[in-house]
């Protein structure tokens, strides 16, 4: 018996509408994106970044049958055949940037909060005491 | 998941928004890119073989206007390219960061 080996249909050119709902469609965050072509006419899109750089953050591109997911500094993070796959990857990624970004603010909170209390709070310590050992005589004087 | 034709546009054309001045100077940038290349003889896929790259798609990211060359690999890419690093350098600042290429040098670009 011959078995036959069918080959994959090789997509090329620009996205398909087909395709791009599904990356927006999974991502659905209201991010800014948008799409390209390289010199070779494999497609491109770029999820961007907030105003006013809007730069790069994810680019997922398909190389013949195969997509590529790289973030805005050319990292490979992930590569598959299927585009779904490729999707749900980028939505985790970016869910990784928001988390460090809440992250970093947490520690930022703790170190301010930190000084206060290392700093400011024992001149305001200070303060009521003067004013409590003060107080009296004032009200003598007055 | 169900999204209506409108959705599937980029955000810009949805909206009608401008596209923002440092957008405009990174596209700028891509074309200086692009025309240094073709004048060393070099396809995007020959640039990212040389500059290590499994990919060659981070090039046409970075032409296209997307995103900037890194500053660790700006050596490597001028070289490629048979420029100058420090001049190459020097005249992408005039796209990336423009404010500071005026403080540095002197000269609006």
């Amino acid at each position: 018996m011959n078995v036959i080996a069918f080959e994959r249909t090789r997509i090329a050119g620009a996205w398909s509408e087909a395709e791009l709902i599904i990356i927006v469609g999974t991502l659905n965050d209201g991010r800014l994106w948008d799409t390209g072509v390289t010199e070779n006419g494999d497609a491109q899109l770029y999820l961007l970044g907030p105003d006013p750089e809007q730069a790069c953050e994810l680019c997922v591109s398909r190389l013949g049958g195969r997509y590529i997911l790289e973030d805005g500094a050319g990292r490979l993070l992930f590569e598959h055949r299927s585009l779904p796959l490729v999707a749900m990857h980028a939505r985790s990624q970016l869910r990784i940037t928001r988390w460090s970004l809440v992250a970093r603010i947490v520690v930022v909170w703790c170190t301010i909060r930190d000084v206060i209390h290392d700093r400011v709070e024992p001149l305001i310590g200070e303060s009521e005491e003067l004013l409590v050992h003060l107080a009296p005589q004032f009200a003598a004087f007055v | 998941m169900k999204l209506d034709r409108d959705q599937v546009k980029p955000a810009e054309a949805r909206q009608g928004k401008a596209v923002p001045e440092a957008r405009l100077l990174r596209k700028q940038a891509g074309d200086w890119l692009k025309q240094r290349r073709s004048e060393a003889g070099l396809s995007q896929v020959d640039l990212a073989a040389r500059l290590g790259l499994k990919y060659y798609t981070f090039i046409s990211q970075v032409e296209n206007g997307f995103s900037r060359v890194p500053t660790e690999t700006m050596e490597a890419w001028a070289t490629q390219l048979g420029l100058d690093p420090s001049a190459f350098a020097k005249h992408l600042l005039v796209y990336y960061e423009p404010e500071l290429h005026r403080l540095l040098f002197g000269t609006k670009p």
